[in-house]
């Protein structure tokens, strides 16, 4: 079902340019700069320790970039005026290490971003806590605590934790990495209805039946910086660079190609 | 009158001292659990001058004897201003306890993953909320078997309080009965044993006591696998 | 006009006169029959209740306070107490940070050891013994300055407790005790293993002490009042009271029975029923 869409992308919503981030002697972003669209999928590929994580922390400043600026619509994330608060509540993240409340339930896990950040009623957040774990599938699971979840339903309530929010767009980073084979397919699932409702992401991920068959455009990234941007059908078929060609058919070979959206 | 009724006679009193020692083991606790909490917190996100600041005070208390922080509180500082005596007392280990209990406190938070504050921060709480709602919630739990620990040994901590002239606690009292328990005739020094033991066991009531109340607060806030902490899921 | 400030005037200097000065007094209360705390909660003793006659005698009120005894020189020196009354021994060295009273008190050491040892006092402080004291004590010293710093080859076992020492005697842990004569008979007296082989006359005397400088004026006080009372019969009484060799419940319950004459500031009365109801068959 690897059939391109024609989705209607609006206008720019975040604005990366020239980010550099160093650390100790090592150089792991060599001036990356990309925009992107409201409603787009964007996904990140690319060698290991090529600096993509750290791409996304350089986002929403879990990682104060050395050099360079980010926009967030027509704000500048980077400045230093900037309360960075409160640009973090409308950027949603998820973990590769998922990164739930361990002390919470999966309910208020997803609540508590809710209560403080937005200053929701307790019962107005809980309720909306719940529609949001419906969206994911793990209703059932309100109650539970996070060391009673599987791999695959921590990273899924994350997801609704970032969900909750309300975020205009979403950072994923690596979010199927540390989970067995077996507990991909549903996040993955998940993440997939949200590509197709118009939700905007970026998301670095391994996984290329994934990028192939969800992203608008695809970013190939190495040594810190990107070396070709496209869409899956180009990046996959047609590749201007050598070395993504290169990339692209190791890693198919490794992970093989699967089929499902 | 029998051993036993002799006996008797003289652990009665410890009753009476009883409240003394309690009274300042409570208040140490207190005044170690604001103190300490106060001084990991400042350790841990502090900048670098409160840092140095707060090492030096743990390394200060920690470094110095039970005995001489309290001679040194009542003689050197709070006699002549006429604080009360289980004032002085509980202030000065109190202190000395926070030196301790900030070092637990921090090693609890500094338990906390860091990927709880990343988490927390990209909702876009601030640090303080994240600490508030976050951090402290799980550090608590990781701090309460040290804790106890810490428990027990100012619980012994609170022999020594006698230095203080004039502050009659379970020890002094005690040691004030030995003398005319071990002069009865026919008796003689056959019950000085029994007795320091007696006195030892209201030591070992009021350190056991402690702890088990700590226990079951550990097990009233146990969360299901909230000690397993691992990368990779199952 | 006038009458009212002669009245306000008068009742001002009655109530100067009625509200006494009061001085406290700290002892290290564990030691019979010196100081030490009856059973009824009382702090008593010989010290203790020449501390309180003397008091009497001259005019003011003693608070009687408990101390460690390391605490007590400490506290007086710093003047936060304001007299020691707990057996302490006149020594040169005590002198430079507490003045002494006139001496009260003789003391002496005995010897104390187990009945079946069969030691006398020449074989229980001679060679290979272990002898032990209290720490701090006179018997202490003595044993140290007098038998180990001359070459005799015995050793000092120190106790924070005079009690414990005895009770190490009665194991076998030592071979003898040194401590004060009151003491030992009490012990002794207690014990039908225990015997007292001998008494060391070391000379030593008891002072009560105050702030080095006295800067209250206490110690005339003191000097005075020791004076008058040795010159009464009440002295004698006391000495019969506590010195006697009487079993402490015996004193104690004398003590309850006199107390209302201490109350009532008899001073004469109090020591004589004391000693007749400590003495009494």
């Amino acid at each position: 079902m690897a059939a391109a869409r024609e989705k209607n992308l609006g206008n720019v919503i975040l604005r990366v340019e020239g980010l550099h981030k160093r650390y100790g002697k090592d150089e792991v972003l060599k001036g990356v700069s990309f925009e992107l669209r409201r409603g787009e999928t964007k996904v990140v590929i690319g060698p290991s320790g090529t600096g993509k994580s750290t791409l996304l922390r350089c986002i929403n400043q879990l990682s104060v970039p050395d050099q360079g600026r980010v926009w967030l619509e027509d704000i500048e994330i980077t400045h230093a005026r900037t309360n960075i608060n409160h640009m973090r509540a409308q950027i949603g993240f998820v973990f590769q290490d998922f990164n739930l409340f361990s002390h919470l339930t999966a309910l208020r896990n997803v609540s508590l971003g809710l209560v403080k950040v937005k200053r929701m009623r307790k019962e107005e957040a809980l309720a909306r806590a719940r529609q949001e774990l419906a969206r994911v599938g793990l209703v059932a699971k309100a109650d539970a605590y996070p060391a009673e979840l599987s791999g695959g339903q921590k990273q899924r309530v994350s997801i609704a934790r970032a969900l909750a929010m309300d975020p205009k767009l979403i950072l994923f980073d690596e979010p199927t990495s540390a989970l067995d084979p077996e507990l991909i397919g549903e996040v993955l699932e998940v993440m997939t209805h949200l590509a197709e409702s118009g939700m905007t992401m970026i998301v670095v991920s391994h996984e290329m039946g994934f990028a192939r068959a969800v992203a608008d455009r695809i970013i190939f990234m190495e040594g810190g910086g990107i070396l070709e941007e496209g869409t899956p059908a180009e990046m996959f078929t047609c590749p201007r660079c050598e070395r993504t060609g290169q990339f692209l058919r190791k890693i198919s070979e490794l992970y093989g190609e699967t089929e499902n959206g | 009158m029998s051993a036993g009724e002799i006996l008797w006679q003289s652990v009665v009193p410890l009753f009476s001292a009883l409240p003394v020692t309690l009274t300042v083991l409570g208040l140490l606790l207190v005044v170690g659990l604001a103190l300490g909490t106060v001084l990991a917190f400042a350790q841990t996100y502090g900048r670098r001058p409160i840092r140095a600041l707060c090492v030096s005070y743990e390394q200060l208390f920690r470094g110095i004897p039970p005995i001489v922080v309290l001679l040194f509180f009542w003689n050197g500082l709070f006699q002549s201003i006429g604080m009360p005596r289980v004032l002085v007392a509980a202030l000065a280990l109190g202190m000395r306890s926070a030196a301790y209990q900030s070092q637990i406190f921090r090693g609890a938070i500094q338990a906390v993953p860091a990927g709880q504050m990343m988490a927390a921060r990209s909702l876009g709480m601030s640090r303080f909320q994240a600490i508030r709602s976050v951090i402290l919630p799980q550090a608590f739990r990781l701090a309460l078997p040290p804790w106890s620990n810490e428990y027990s040994s100012v619980v012994k901590d609170t022999a020594f309080i006698c230095v203080i002239g004039g502050l009659i606690d379970l020890t002094r009292q005690a040691m004030m009965k030995v003398a005319p328990l071990s002069m009865r005739p026919g008796i003689g020094t056959q019950l000085v044993l029994p007795y320091l033991i007696i006195l030892g066991l209201f030591y070992l009531v009021l350190t056991f006591s402690g702890t088990a109340l700590l226990s079951l607060l550990e097990r009233q806030l146990q969360i299901p696998g909230f000690e397993m902490k691992g990368k990779v899921e199952r | 006009m006038k009458k009212l400030l002669l009245v306000l005037g008068l009742l001002v200097v009655l109530g100067l006169a009625v509200t006494a000065e009061t001085y406290k007094v700290a002892s290290d209360t564990t030691w019979p029959p010196f100081e030490w705390q009856a059973g009824t909660g009382e702090l008593i003793g010989f010290d203790l209740d020449v501390m309180r006659l003397i008091g009497i005698l001259e005019g003011y009120d003693v608070e009687i306070v408990s101390y460690s005894w390391d605490i007590i020189f400490i506290d007086v020196g710093s003047g936060s107490v304001d007299i020691g009354a707990s057996g302490a021994t006149i020594t040169a060295e005590r002198e430079q940070i507490v003045d002494f009273s006139m001496p009260y008190w003789t003391s002496n050491q005995a010897v104390i050891v187990l009945g079946s040892s069969g030691l006398n006092i020449a074989s229980a402080l001679g060679a290979g013994k272990k002898i032990g004291a209290q720490v701090g004590t006179t018997g202490a010293k003595w044993v140290q300055e007098q038998l180990i710093d001359k070459g005799v080859d015995v050793q000092l076992v120190e106790y924070t407790l005079y009690p414990l020492a005895v009770l190490d005697l009665v194991n076998g842990n030592v071979d003898a005790v040194v401590q004060d004569e009151p003491a030992s008979r009490a012990s002794a007296a207690a014990d039908s293993r225990l015997a007292i082989v001998g008494v060391i006359e070391t000379g030593e005397e008891f002072g009560f002490f105050v702030t080095n400088g006295d800067p209250k004026g206490v110690l005339p006080k003191i000097n005075d009042g020791l004076q008058q009372l040795k010159a009464s019969t009440a002295w004698a009484d006391l000495i019969k009271a506590y010195m006697g060799g009487a079993e402490l419940a015996k004193i104690e319950a004398a003590w309850t029975a006199a107390a209302p004459l201490l109350a009532a500031k008899d001073v004469v009365g109090f020591a004589s029923a004391l000693a007749a109801g400590a003495t009494s068959p």
